[in-house]
């Protein structure tokens, strides 16, 4: 009986700790850093939202570019995507203040209105001599936090210190 | 912010802060790692330019 219990009180226990990591996993990619505050890791968390936000802004000041997925180039474009994406929340809110909305696909039909609009402000970011720079500061920032995914994960259960 | 080699060593800080403080638990083995990492970008990047330098495009 009391060995069922315990068994019983650990598994309730486990689910708790699962829940909170799925919780802090979520809210690590959509903040970056947030997710290590979530599971307890207040200083680490800091120090990676500053670097992975540092880099994420020299992204935006150098003109990087915010990919858009393309149809024409599906493999490619959606790489670029999930590697800006990567970065949660200040990704949304750069796409909002490049594009005036948050998109993140070039319209199916290049006689779409939207599919001019969105590529000319993706041509000229691209053309931008810093554009290079800035491109590879956002791609860093938003792998990076994926990346951080992972310490978040194992952090949360205990598997490292 | 025009200058390859201050976006270099800037982009080069970030990572190797980055990677030192994931990897590493102690904060002298991060800087250690950090630095080594820093080293490598830094290093390895001015060494391809130099060899590079002779083939200009």
């Amino acid at each position: 009986m009391a060995s069922a219990a315990a068994r019983e009180d650990g598994e309730a226990l486990a689910g708790a700790e699962l829940r909170r990591v799925v919780i802090a996993l979520v809210a690590g990619w959509a903040v970056p850093g947030l997710g290590h505050v979530v599971i307890g890791r207040f200083r680490r968390g800091l120090i990676f939202a500053a670097i992975i936000l540092i880099c994420f802004s020299l992204g935006l000041l150098h003109d990087g570019r915010l990919s858009l997925r393309d149809r024409e180039q599906p493999f490619l474009s959606t790489l670029q995507v999930v590697a800006n994406a990567g970065v949660g929340i200040p990704d949304v809110l750069a796409r909002w203040s490049v594009y005036g909305e948050m998109v993140y696909a070039l319209p199916r039909d290049a006689s779409f209105p939207a599919y001019e609009a969105r590529s000319t402000i993706l041509r000229h970011r691209a053309r931008s001599s810093l554009s290079l720079y800035g491109t590879a500061y956002l791609w860093t920032a938003g792998l990076m936090n994926l990346l951080l995914l992972f310490d978040v994960w194992d952090l949360g259960l205990r598997r490292r210190d | 912010m025009r200058s390859h080699l201050l976006n270099l060593l800037i982009y080069a800080t970030l990572v190797s802060a980055y990677f030192g403080i994931l990897v590493r638990r102690t904060p002298a083995q991060q800087f250690r790692l950090g630095a080594i990492i820093w080293a490598a970008m830094v290093g390895g990047a001015l060494i391809l330019a130099f060899l590079m330098y002779p083939f200009p495009r």
